[in-house]
């Protein structure tokens, strides 16, 4: 099957007041569409640097970075926004929701930003709060919401634009341990049921033992891609 | 989004409230400044059209006559009988003026005597005004003279004492002797040393008989600067109808020095209420910036999700725009309101309102506003919204996502 995303020879290197820190090395990668991966490490081994590459959040030192069957990574930024907003959803350990606005208007969020009718977004977004089963906290703020609620929200809004994929950088870092196995379920199920792809940065043993594939990362370089059933 | 933008204002709200507060109170400031200015323009106005009339008819190309037999309109019955069939009930004022060499017993001047017939309602407003002692020289009376308080003390004459007036006549050098029956004060020091005024058929036959140096036309409907543009095709037609030998002028023709200071006074007053909304402007820019900064983790989400450079920078236009309109409608509507009230009438207390009187001005001024004034703060509110935004837009929509979702505030 034709890789979804394909990553060669992905090199990043920070510069910071003069020191250069290398946070990825010549990173080979491919990821199925449909297939659920996750990406684990210790920390500062490069997994975050990997996520935010693959999903146009930055550019790579070298390498490059293809979805689909386009190369990405010389995009400038305008055109990189655009592509994240039709091809990816992201979900962060900071949940990173909208203060003031509800759980029903973040999670339409994305879908306003690609111009699609009120009605059309709403629908949308309480579909996929509901998936999550938040759908009855669809008028809370996100500091009326538990961190769970919050980041199953944050998932909702990923997920409700309907992204070619969807990247979570330490999505149940900040979750309580059935918190943390719940919302991985959930986005287990949305995986099989809505085929998503998903791509998790992670060192969460909870979710690593519960994901077929594993990309291992030590000191920016893939030491391990290991395949299991589940 | 706009919803985002609102919400957001008040995220911080004594800021906020503090920036609406300021953009609110220029508003309402520069709506109060633009009422009691055009009360004083119009003040201005009805007291130079009172005493000058809002058009004067001369001989063609008086300016340039040196002849005072020329100078003159010759026939003036004549023409105030076309100018009545032109514009029936009209106020019309006549005046003669001679260069006079004015005496009294022991000290003469050089003075420019006018003889002056004003319609009754303009005569009683002038002799209100500027009759300090005495009275003005009653329409038909041969004999009184009216003197400016500077010149009466120069001549050292007061009430009830002769003076000798000579001037040069359209039937050679005119003499007659005249009693003081009042004394004036004009607020010009100049006008005060050199005026006298006369019954005009005393000036007629001291100088010129039947002859007038002018008409003015009075209109007294018109008591506002605003009411001017009617003017021009007025003009016109008193042209048309008075024929070539006379020349018809507004009285913004007439005197463009007034006419130039009347109206240096609005983009005075635009400059003035531009410098405050200036530094009202300076708040909104700190409040907004503030915001931007404080939520810098946020804007590299947005665009993290998939916001473009140009929409970031949209919803802080959106956000500046805001709270510039939520302060603007505000001390749009208390402005209004503060207009009203003064267009009622309103005087300056105590020693202002002498130093207003002192000018020529009525005691009671009535503010007014028009939409050009109101167009010009709406202008200002959308500048200072706009203007506040652009740098703030600038460092939002220069962010890149993952450094500003590092950020920590």
């Amino acid at each position: 099957m034709e890789p979804l995303v394909r990553v060669r020879g992905l090199t990043k290197i920070y510069r910071l007041d003069g020191q250069q820190t290398t946070a990825l090395r010549e990173v080979d990668l491919e990821i199925a569409p449909g297939e659920f991966t996750a990406i684990a490490g210790p920390s500062g081994s490069g997994k975050s640097t990997l996520l935010h590459l693959i999903g146009g959040l930055d550019h790579p030192t070298a390498g490059e970075v293809w979805l689909g069957g386009e190369r990405i990574d010389r995009f400038d930024h305008n055109r990189l926004a655009e592509l994240r907003l039709r091809n990816f959803g992201f979900v962060f350990q900071a949940y990173n929701l909208i203060p003031v606005l509800s759980a029903l208007e973040n999670a339409s969020f994305v879908l306003e930003l690609q111009g699609r009718p009120r009605q059309e977004r709403e629908q949308r977004a309480r579909s996929a709060l509901a998936d999550l089963g938040i759908g009855d906290l669809w008028n809370r703020r996100p500091n009326q919401l538990s961190g769970g609620q919050q980041q199953r929200v944050a998932v909702a809004r990923a997920l409700a634009a309907a992204p070619r994929v969807i990247l979570a950088d330490e999505p149940t870092a900040n979750l309580d341990g059935l918190t943390g196995l719940a919302l991985i379920d959930e986005m287990k199920q949305l995986n099989r049921e809505h085929g998503v792809t998903f791509v998790v940065a992670t060192h969460d043993p909870r979710l690593l033992e519960r994901v077929r594939r594993i990309i291992h990362l030590e000191d920016g370089r893939i030491v391990r891609d290991e395949t299991r059933a589940t | 989004m706009l919803i985002l933008a609102w919400r957001s204002i008040w995220r911080h709200r004594t800021r906020s409230i503090g920036a609406a507060f300021a953009v609110g109170f220029t508003v309402w400031m520069g709506l109060a400044y633009f009422g009691l200015t055009n009360a004083i323009r119009d003040g201005m106005y009805v007291n130079l059209t009172d005493t000058v009339g809002h058009a004067q008819i001369h001989v063609r190309g008086y300016r340039d006559i040196r002849d005072f037999r020329e100078a003159v309109i010759a026939d003036a019955a004549a023409l105030r009988r076309r100018l009545d069939a032109t514009f029936p009930g009209a106020q019309v004022a006549a005046a003669l003026e001679v260069p006079t060499l004015l005496s009294g017993e022991d000290r003469a001047r050089g003075v420019l005597l006018a003889g002056l017939d004003h319609p009754p309602a303009l005569r009683d407003r002038f002799a209100a005004k500027y009759v300090r002692e005495g009275r003005l020289p009653h329409p038909d009376d041969p004999d009184g003279i009216a003197l400016g308080g500077a010149l009466a003390r120069t001549l050292q004459v007061k009430l009830g004492d002769t003076v000798y007036a000579y001037a040069p006549g359209t039937d050679g050098t005119g003499a007659s002797a005249y009693t003081v029956v009042g004394i004036l004060h004009f607020p010009d020091p100049t006008q005060d040393a050199r005026s006298a005024l006369l019954s005009l058929p005393a000036a007629q036959d001291l100088a010129a008989p039947g002859a007038v140096s002018r008409f003015e036309l009075h209109v007294l409907e018109f008591r506002r600067t605003t009411d001017d543009a009617a003017l021009v095709p007025l003009r016109a037609r008193l042209q048309d109808a008075l024929g070539r030998d006379v020349v018809v002028e507004t009285w913004r023709e007439t005197y463009p020095s007034l006419s130039n200071l009347e109206r240096s006074l609005r983009p005075m007053l635009v400059f003035f209420i531009g410098l405050f909304f200036v530094l009202a402007g300076l708040l909104v820019v700190n409040t907004i910036y503030l915001s931007v900064i404080e939520r810098t983790r946020e804007f590299g989400v947005v665009i993290a999700l998939g916001a473009r450079a140009g929409l970031v920078m949209r919803m802080v236009l959106a956000e500046s725009l805001l709270l510039c309109t939520a302060g603007a409608a505000a001390g749009l509507a208390l402005g209004l309101a503060t207009v009203a009230r003064l267009a009622r009438g309103y005087a300056y207390p105590g020693s202002w309102g002498d130093v207003v009187e002192a000018y020529g001005l009525p005691r009671v001024l009535y503010a007014s506003i028009g939409s050009a004034d109101i167009a010009i703060i709406v202008a200002f509110v959308i500048g200072i919204g706009v203007l506040a935004a652009l740098w703030p837009a600038r460092v939002a929509g220069k962010l890149e996502p993952v450094e500003a979702m590092r950020f920590v505030a």
